[in-house]
């Protein structure tokens, strides 16, 4: 009864917000074909590439047909001969899971003390370790170099695997979300019995999984992605990371796109594996940053 | 209680040192002061190490004429760094080009991630997917998409040109012609970067009470007034911040003018972050690098302030 009232009284300013009228339907149809046009911008590149990986060259400058009349897997055996992709691979894998397991871990830690401990000083220290976000990398790179360099880490994969332990970004994340986090719970556990340890581990972690998973997959992504540093602090070809062998397939093959596009592959898949299962984790995490910040 | 780790009120009576002690032993007896002392006890020293030192160590560098083979013999030369800095041919030009890049990008990006995450927002179905399909360009590596519109570009047999050449269309040189270069290659950079926007600014949106434009609808405001009544003053401190961290990340550009052209064709799309990749460990000229960081965080922090001032705004829901 009340809810037709409303529609009587509603519908001569705006029946559509109740019902939907054509109007409406037109309108959500227009948003639709933005969006799809959109993401069809946003895809259409990488699935040309996916195809022009699999052609031969003559057949890639000279047809512009999407699918390959030949397929071929000769662009990835031979770009796995002639590059050492399996080593690039491995360092990057190894690279990138230890610095995002480690920063997880303390941001976490970091997180939960800086958001419910209470002690001397806490505020202005959190300040301190946030304001190294707003220094550009450049400032710190010439510096940051000469330290790795006396740590006798140059050249070497610890080096780009030690700066990136800690994250005060992902410390910013962590204590936004560890607030939520009624402190009546830990007062029980404690109650109970158990330790500090024991509490970060099987309490504090599990209820912060949605945060931490975003925080995973940012840090993640960002340190497969890195260029900059591991361009200055790796040199040789056997420690080189995905991005740096890549970025050097365009002096070694010139032209030869067919090689870009089966190198770019090998280096995207992975990536849009862990995006396809990660993407909601990923969005929402940033939404919630970008709200909070 | 069980959450104070020391206690600032123990200094009433005694001298203040007996407080201090007393206040650490009676702290220490706390499990939350071993957890606590055993996580920030690293992290003070980790960021001692890798970055409150070399921060302070760049404002040392800015001002000496580094020797890398004898750092310790390091001569103190004031400000000639920055002086040589500005007789540095590529000087300007590196920052002309890094502002126009942060200028246009404004311009690509701005304006289009509010109409995509306008109308997200108001999709009734499907918004997830589509923007899990407009942030695949996001997670996509750098330098592979760098490579791949390298090839989509190529003026001879790239596809763009071809399907240009199909439609009898005027064709472009993109990233091989001097005054084409710089805005394809921000545009490369903006449709990379476009879903991350969205993301923020859909969100922000979404924040908006619904009660807000309930009422508007109620005095008939047309979805137009909606628009630039509610939704974009009420976007206010996420367009801020969106414009912040656009600024900042446009004016630190690197990876795709590096990977991309190498600054080419002449000094085209040549950013100021090259100069201080290439004064470092081109010319291990280290003083002068960090010299020229240590401007461009003056004008990022500059820019950002003035940002603030102008945009931010008065109210909070």
């Amino acid at each position: 009864m009340a809810a037709s009232e409303e529609i009587e009284l509603v519908s001569p300013l705006q029946g559509s917000k109740y019902r939907p009228s054509p109007r409406r339907l037109v309108g959500q149809a227009i948003l639709h074909l933005i969006l799809l046009a959109m993401s069809f911008v946003s895809v259409t590149p990488f699935v040309w590439m996916v195809f022009a990986s699999f052609k031969h060259f003559q057949e890639l400058v000279r047809s512009t047909a999407l699918l390959p009349q030949v397929w071929t897997l000769e662009n990835y055996i031979e770009i796995i001969g002639r590059v050492n992709f399996p080593a690039a691979f491995s360092n990057s894998t190894l690279q990138a899971t230890s610095v995002t397991l480690c920063s997880a871990l303390t941001s976490a830690a970091l997180g939960f003390i800086f958001a419910k401990y209470r002690f001397w000083g806490k505020e202005k220290l959190f300040t301190l370790l946030l304001s190294t976000m707003m220094i550009p990398f450049a400032v710190v790179l010439v510096p940051l170099y000469i330290t790795i360099a006396d740590l006798k880490m140059s050249n070497h994969l610890s080096g780009i695997i030690v700066t990136g332990l800690w994250s005060s970004f992902g410390l910013f994340l962590m204590r936004q979300f560890m607030e939520s986090i009624p402190s009546e719970l830990l007062d029980a556990a404690r109650i109970d019995g158990a330790s500090e340890w024991r509490i970060f581990f099987t309490l504090v972690l599990p209820m912060a999984t949605s945060a931490l998973a975003a925080l995973i997959v940012f840090i993640f992504l960002f340190n497969w992605d890195n260029f900059l540093w591991p361009l200055v602090v790796l040199n040789s070809p056997e420690k080189q990371t995905l991005p740096l062998v890549l970025a050097g397939l365009r002096s070694l093959y010139w032209t030869r796109y067919e090689m870009w596009a089966a190198g770019s592959m090998l280096t995207v898949v992975p990536v849009m594996v862990i995006y396809i299962f990660a993407s909601k984790y990923f969005i929402r995490g940033l939404a919630m940053t970008g709200l909070k910040a | 209680m069980t959450t104070a780790n020391t206690t600032g009120s123990q200094g009433q009576s005694g001298s203040r040192l007996r407080g201090a002690v007393a206040a650490v032993r009676w702290a220490s007896r706390k499990p939350q002061f071993w957890f606590g002392a055993s996580i920030i006890l690293p992290t003070l020293i980790w960021y001692w190490m890798f970055s409150f030192r070399p921060i302070l160590n760049a404002l040392r560098l800015a001002v000496v004429q580094y020797r890398v083979l004898n750092p310790a013999a390091s001569k103190f030369v004031g400000m000639d760094n920055f002086l040589q800095l500005f007789e540095h041919p590529l000087f300007f030009i590196s920052v002309r080009n890094t502002l126009l890049w942060a200028a246009l990008a404004f311009v690509f990006i701005l304006p289009l991630s509010i109409f995509i995450a306008t109308c997200l927002a108001n999709v009734r179905r499907g918004r997830n997917t589509y923007q899990a399909i407009i942030f695949v360009p996001v997670v996509v590596s750098l330098v592979a998409v760098s490579l791949l519109f390298r090839m989509l570009m190529d003026p001879e047999v790239g596809m763009f040109n071809q399907i240009l050449r199909a439609l009898h269309l005027p064709e472009s040189r993109w990233l091989a012609g001097t005054s084409s270069a710089l805005p394809t290659i921000v545009a490369v950079g903006s449709w990379k970067g476009l879903g991350f926007y969205v993301v923020i600014l859909t969100a922000g949106i979404l924040h908006i009470p619904e009660e807000l434009y309930d009422a508007a609808l109620v005095d008939g405001a047309s979805e137009w007034q909606r628009f630039w009544r509610i939704t974009l003053p009420l976007l206010g401190h996420t367009l801020l911040l969106v414009t912040v961290l656009l600024a900042i990340g446009t004016l630190q550009e690197f990876t795709f003018p590096f990977v991309m052209t190498r600054g080419g064709p002449g000094d085209a799309t040549y950013v100021y972050n090259m100069l201080i990749y290439s004064e470092a460990f081109e010319d291990l000229r280290f003083g002068t690098a960090t010299a020229a960081a240590l401007l461009q965080f003056g004008l990022i922090l500059f820019i950002s302030l003035v940002q603030i001032r102008l945009l931010r705004p008065r109210w909070s829901y």
